[in-house]
C-alpha cells in the first residue's frame, strides 16, 4: 500500500528520510527509547532562520538537488517533487526556502527566460551561488496578480529598464527569503512602454551582492515573526528607480527592443498574462501535496495514539476503553482518514499529469491543479485540528507536533492563490465550457464532463448497503450532483444577466451556487482518482481495504454536503442511509486503521513521540 | 547427543549460560545450533526460574559466522528453497533476542561476524573485550550484511552503518564500544569475575545485570588510526545516494588529501561483489526506517533471492574464492556497478513465488525499547 500511496520514488525518499535522521542538524532527539527528529520550533525567529539555511547547504552538499533545473522530462521532475515532499514532512519552512529558490525564482527563469537566462542563471541556481526569490506580491494587491502597481520603464538612451515603487502599496510583502539571505529576485511589475501599459511581465534584479550587502535603491525590510513558517526570511522590498540591463526583461513570451519597441507573438493580453502564468501550475501542484502529507502526519499520530490511550470504563470495574473504540472517535478521525487516502490518489494524479503536460492540456491542469489545491489544503487545516483535539492535552505540546502544525501550514489556504478565489476559477472554466459546448452544439470534452454527454443518472431510491458501495451509485451520484450544479449556475447567470446584470456581477450574486459546483466537481474528480487507482489492483485485500476507504470517501462527502437534500438529489430516508453506512464503515475500518496510517510510509521518527510509547517518553528516567 | 554438544548449558542459580561449542569451526552456526538455541531461549523465557542467560563462545571466537558448505550445495544444486528454512529460523532467533523480555548479556570474547552478530548485537548486554573483531563482511562473498544487520548497522551514528556494511571493516572491541554496537568493555582477564557476579542476579529487571557491568566496563581509548576518528569523511561519503557516488567522493577526498585508510576503504569497495553492494545499500537505508521485524522479514527475501541465483551467482563464486579455493580473486558477474540498474535491485526486495514471508510469533512483554521493534 506505501507504493501506492507514495506512488514513485520511494528509493529517493528513503534515501532523504536517512540524510536527516544522521545528522546532527536536524534536531534528533530520543523520546521513551526512540530517536525523533523535527524542528525546535521554540528557537527564536533568527535560529530558526539560521537552521534551516544550514539544513539546505547540508542536503545541497549531498547533492540533493543535483539536475533540478538543468535536467527536464518527466522522471526528472518526479524526483525533484519526492525529494521536496520529504522537506516538508520534516519541516515546512525548509521546503518553503527549497520551493521558493527552485520552483518559483529557478523556475521562472527556466519558463519565463530564454537561453541567455538559462546559460546565465540555471546552474548557478542549482549550485546556489546565486539564491533566488520571487517578488510578485505586494502590500496592496496579492490574488489579483495584474493589479500590481510596481512600474517599469525604459531607457533606450542606456539600455536600462527602470524599476520603481510608486507608493507604499506597491512595496513587495511576503516575499519568502528577501529579509535575510536573497541574492536575487524574480520582479513581476507593469510595464510601460512609450506611454502604454503592456501589462504584468517579469525581471530579474539583483537585491544583494556576495558579501550580503543590500544593493543600491533597494530597501529591504522585515515581514517580521508570523503564527508559523518562522525558518522563513519573508521580507519587503523597494525599489528606488532601480536600473537594470535590458537582457533582465525574461522574454519567453514578450521582448522589448534595444530602441525600445515592444514585441510579443501573443497580440492578445488576456492570452499573454495567461501564458505567463502557466508556469507557475507547479505551485499548486506542490502546495496541494504537501498538504496531504501534513495531514498524513497528524492522522498517523492521532491514529495511533488512539491505539494506546484509554479513557473510561463501559462496564464496571472493567478496564477502560481505547480512544479508538468509541464509535464517537472512529467518526471524528476515521472518515477524514478516509478522505487524505483519497486526496493521496487526487495530489499523484495531478503530479503525473503535471510532469506530463502539454500545451493542450495546461488549460485542465490549470482547472484541476486549482480545485484541488484548495479542497486539499482547507482538508489538511481541518484535520490538524480534529487531530490536535483528538489527542487531547498533548496536542498543545510544541514537541508533539499535531498542533505546531496547524500554524505551519495554515498559509497554505491562501498563497499561491486564494482558495475561495481559485474556486471561483473552476466554476467559471465549467461555466464557459457549458456555454461553449451548448452554443456550438458540441458534446462535452474535457474537464471530466463527458457524463453530461449521456442521460442523466437516475439514483434508485432504495439505497442498500451495498448499492451505496458499488462504485457505479457512487460515481451517479457525483456525476448528477455535478451535472445539476452547472445547469442551475449558468441558469441563474443567464437569468441575472437577462435582467440586465453583467456577467461578472452576475457570478458574484451566484458564488454560493459556484462554490457548490466548484466543489461538487473537486470531489468528483478526486473520487475518479481513488477509482483508478482501485481498478488497477489485483483481486485482494489491499484491494477490498481500498475499496472500503473509496466509500468511506464518497458517503462520508455525500453526508456532509448539505446539497445533496436541498436539491433533492437523495431524500430524506436516503441521507439516513448515508449516515447508517458511514458508521458501518467506521467499524469496518477501524481493524484496519493501523495498517492504514502505516502505510503513509512516514517513518516513525519523523512523527509524534505520542504516537509510540508515550508513557515512557515522558517518563522520570527522560527527564 | 552431537547437536546438544554444539551448546552447552549451565544452570548456575536463575542465571543460564550458553556456550557455543564448535571451536574448531570457530563456533559457526549450524541449523542445529539455531534451532537448540531457539528452543532455549523460549523455554527461559517461560521459566520464572530463569532471570538471566549469558551467551559466550568456546575458544578464540565467539562465533565467526553462519555454517556456509550444506547452504553452498543447496544453491549449487538449484535448490535454493532448501536452504530457505536455515535462514527463517536464524531470523526468528533474531526476533526473539532482539525482543527478549529478560536480561540477557552476550560475552564477545574474540571474533563475531556475519551470523554471530546476529545472535548477540541484539541482545541487550554485549560485552566486548581486547580480543574482540567484529565485522559484517557479507558483501566480500556476494551476500548481504542480513541477520537485521539492516537495522542495527543504519542505527549507528552518521553513516558508520553503511560503513561498515559495504566495506566488511574490521571493528575491535574499543570501536564496537565508541560506536553503540557493545555496550560494555571488560578486559577479557576480568570475565570470569564478571561472570560469578553476573550468576548473583536475582532479578530479570535488566537494571540489575546493568549495574554490575557498569561497575566492570572501561572505557579504552579507540587506536589512533581508527575509521571511528575519520567520522566526518565517513559521513561525507557514506551518505551519497549510490555505491558509485560513493566511490566518487571518496576518491574525490584521496585526491585533496592521500591516505592509506581512504584508499584500502575505496579497494574494499572495488572488491566487493557490485551486486552485493547495491542491494546491501539499499538494505541498510530501507532498515533505517523500519522496525527489527520488518527488516529481518525484508532481509530474508533478499537472502532467498541471493540463493536463488537468478540475477547473479555470485555467493556461489564469493564463496569460492573467498573460503574454499582462497584465490581471493573473484570473478564477479554482473562485472560492474554500472551494469545493475534499479529495477534489477527492486528484484530482491519482491516476495518470491511460493515462498511465504516470514511470520514472527507474537512477543508479550515489549520493553519500552523494543516497542521499536513491534511489526
Amino acid at each position: 500500500m506505501r507504493k501506492l500511496l507514495d506512488g514513485h520514488n520511494l528509493v529517493d525518499r528513503d534515501w532523504i528520510y536517512g540524510l536527516m535522521t544522521q545528522s546532527n542538524l536536524f534536531n534528533r532527539k530520543e523520546r521513551g527509547g526512540k530517536i525523533f527528529v523535527s524542528p525546535d520550533y521554540n528557537q527564536t525567529m533568527e535560529q530558526q532562520r539560521e537552521i534551516t539555511m544550514k539544513r539546505i547547504w547540508y542536503l545541497l552538499e549531498n547533492g540533493v538537488f543535483k539536475g533540478w533545473l538543468t535536467e527536464s522530462g518527466p522522471e526528472a521532475e518526479l524526483r525533484k517533487l519526492a525529494l521536496l515532499e520529504v522537506c516538508g514532512i520534516y519541516d515546512h519552512s525548509v521546503s518553503i526556502k527549497v520551493g521558493v529558490h527552485f520552483f518559483l525564482w529557478g523556475n521562472a527563469v527556466k519558463f519565463f527566460g530564454t537561453k541567455r537566462h538559462h546559460e546565465k542563471w540555471l546552474k548557478n541556481t542549482e549550485d546556489y551561488v546565486v539564491k533566488g526569490c520571487f517578488a510578485m506580491t505586494e502590500l496592496g494587491h496579492g490574488s489579483n496578480v495584474r493589479g500590481i502597481e510596481t512600474v517599469t520603464t525604459y531607457d533606450p538612451t542606456s539600455e536600462e529598464f527602470v524599476i520603481s515603487t510608486p507608493c507604499e502599496s506597491a512595496q513587495k510583502y511576503w516575499i519568502g527569503g528577501a529579509a535575510n539571505h536573497a541574492t536575487h529576485t524574480i520582479v513581476f511589475s507593469q510595464l510601460h512602454i512609450n506611454g502604454t501599459n503592456q501589462g504584468v511581465h517579469a525581471f530579474i534584479a539583483q537585491i544583494r551582492d556576495q558579501d550580503g550587502n543590500v544593493c543600491p535603491n533597494i530597501r529591504i525590510a522585515d515581514c517580521g515573526h508570523k503564527i508559523g513558517l518562522n525558518g522563513v526570511d519573508n521580507g519587503r522590498i523597494w525599489f528606488d528607480n532601480l536600473r537594470i540591463p535590458r537582457e533582465n526583461l525574461l522574454n519567453a513570451v514578450a521582448d522589448v527592443s534595444s530602441d525600445g519597441k515592444y514585441v510579443s507573438a501573443i497580440k492578445d493580453p488576456d492570452q499573454r498574462f495567461g501564458a505567463f502564468m502557466a508556469p507557475l501550475t507547479s505551485g499548486r501542484v506542490t502546495i496541494a501535496s504537501s498538504a496531504i502529507y501534513s495531514a498524513k502526519v497528524g492522522l498517523a499520530t492521532a491514529i495511533r495514539y488512539s491505539l494506546s490511550r484509554r479513557a473510561f470504563s463501559v462496564t464496571a470495574n472493567g478496564p477502560e476503553v481505547l480512544l479508538l473504540d468509541y464509535p464517537s472517535h472512529q467518526r471524528r478521525l476515521l472518515p477524514l482518514l478516509a478522505k487524505t487516502y483519497a486526496m493521496s490518489f487526487a495530489a499523484n494524479e495531478l503530479k503525473m499529469i503535471y510532469v506530463k503536460r502539454t500545451p493542450e492540456t495546461n488549460k485542465a491542469i490549470h482547472v484541476v491543479s486549482s480545485g484541488f489545491k484548495s479542497v486539499l489544503t482547507w482538508h489538511n487545516m481541518r484535520t490538524l485540528q480534529e487531530c490536535r483535539e483528538a489527542v487531547g492535552g498533548q496536542g498543545i505540546k510544541t514537541e508533539n507536533l499535531v498542533g505546531q502544525l496547524k500554524g505551519e501550514f495554515d498559509v497554505q489556504t491562501t498563497f499561491e492563490g486564494d482558495n475561495n478565489v481559485l474556486m471561483q476559477q473552476v466554476s467559471k472554466a465549467l461555466f464557459a465550457e457549458y456555454v461553449s459546448c451548448k452554443k456550438r452544439n458540441k458534446p462535452f470534452k474535457g474537464l471530466g464532463l463527458e457524463h453530461m454527454n449521456s442521460s442523466r443518472p437516475v439514483l434508485p431510491t432504495q439505497l442498500t448497503s451495498s448499492t451505496l458501495r458499488c462504485s457505479q451509485f457512487q460515481t451517479n451520484v457525483f456525476c448528477l450532483r455535478e451535472r445539476d450544479l452547472l445547469e442551475q449556475f449558468t441558469s441563474e447567470v443567464a437569468q441575472l444577466q437577462g435582467r440586465g446584470e453583467s456577467r461578472e456581477i452576475s457570478f458574484l450574486q451566484s458564488h454560493q451556487l459556484a462554490e457548490d459546483l466548484g466543489k461538487a466537481f473537486t470531489e468528483k474528480a478526486i473520487l475518479q482518482t481513488i477509482l483508478d487507482a482501485e481498478a488497477k489492483l489485483p483481486a485482494g485485500s489491499v484491494k477490498d481495504v481500498l475499496g472500503l476507504v473509496r466509500s468511506m470517501y464518497t458517503l462520508i462527502s455525500l453526508e456532509e454536503d448539505p446539497s445533496l437534500l436541498r436539491y433533492g438529489y437523495l431524500s430524506r430516508e436516503n441521507v439516513g442511509d448515508v449516515r447508517r453506512e458511514v458508521s458501518k464503515l467506521c467499524g469496518e475500518l477501524r481493524p484496519h486503521a493501523l495498517a492504514l496510517v502505516t502505510s503513509f510510509g512516514i517513518p516513525d521518527s519523523f512523527l509524534s513521540p505520542i504516537a509510540f510509547n508515550w508513557v515512557e517518553a515522558n517518563a522520570w528516567s527522560s527527564v | 547427543m552431537a547437536s546438544h554438544s554444539q551448546i552447552l548449558v549451565e544452570e548456575k542459580s536463575s542465571v543460564r549460560i550458553l556456550t557455543l561449542n564448535r571451536p574448531r569451526q570457530l563456533n559457526a552456526l549450524s541449523s542445529n545450533m539455531i534451532s537448540r538455541l531457539l528452543q532455549l531461549f523460549r523455554a527461559y523465557e517461560e521459566d520464572p526460574s530463569v532471570t538471566l542467560v549469558i551467551l559466550k563462545g568456546q575458544g578464540r571466537a565467539f562465533c565467526a559466522g553462519g555454517d556456509i558448505p550444506p547452504l553452498l550445495s543447496y544453491v549449487i544444486q538449484g535448490k535454493w528453497r532448501l536452504g530457505a528454512p536455515f535462514f527463517a529460523d536464524q531470523y526468528t532467533l533474531n526476533y526473539v533476542l532482539a525482543t527478549y523480555s529478560k536480561a540477557q548479556v552476550s560475552i564477545l570474547n574474540g571474533i563475531v561476524m556475519g551470523a554471530g552478530a546476529g545472535v548477540s548485537i541484539h541482545g541487550r548486554f554485549r560485552i566486548a573485550t581486547e580480543n574482540t573483531v567484529f565485522a559484517m563482511p557479507e558483501t566480500a562473498l556476494g551476500l548481504l550484511p542480513d541477520v537485521g544487520a539492516s537495522y542495527f548497522l543504519s542505527r549507528l551514528p552518521g553513516f558508520f552503518g553503511e560503513y561498515v556494511g559495504l566495506t566488511g571493516a574490521r571493528l575491535d572491541g574499543a570501536e564496537m564500544l565508541a560506536c553503540g554496537l557493545a555496550t560494555h568493555f571488560v578486559p577479557s582477564t576480568r570475565l570470569t569475575s564478571l561472570e560469578e557476579d553476573l550468576c548473583t542476579v536475582g532479578s530479570s529487571d535488566p537494571s540489575f545485570a546493568s549495574t554490575i557491568l557498569d561497575a566492570y566496563t572501561e572505557r579504552p581509548h579507540v587506536k589512533q588510526n581508527s575509521a571511528y576518528h575519520r567520522l566526518d569523511v565517513i559521513d561525507r561519503c557514506f551518505s551519497r545516494r549510490t555505491v558509485e557516488d560513493i566511490i566518487s567522493a571518496l576518491e574525490r577526498e584521496f585526491t585533496q588529501r592521500p591516505d592509506d585508510w581512504i584508499s584500502s576503504t575505496t579497494q574494499a569497495l572495488k572488491k566487493a561483489s557490485p551486486s552485493s553492494l547495491k542491494i546491501s545499500l539499499r538494505s541498510i537505508r530501507e532498515g533505517r526506517l523500519q522496525g527489527v521485524g520488518h527488516c529481518l522479514i525484508r532481509e530474508y527475501r533478499m537472502v532467498c533471492h541471493v540463493m536463488k541465483g537468478d540475477l547473479s551467482k555470485d555467493i556461489v563464486e564469493g564463496c569460492r574464492a573467498i573460503l574454499v579455493d582462497k584465490d581471493k580473486n573473484p570473478k564477479w558477474e554482473p562485472r560492474r556497478l554500472e551494469d545493475i540498474n534499479d529495477r534489477m535491485v527492486d528484484q530482491y526486495f519482491e516476495r518470491l513465488e511460493g515462498l511465504e514471508d516470514l511470520k514472527f510469533p507474537p512477543r508479550n512483554n515489549l520493553r519500552a525499547s523494543s516497542i521499536a521493534a513491534k511489526l
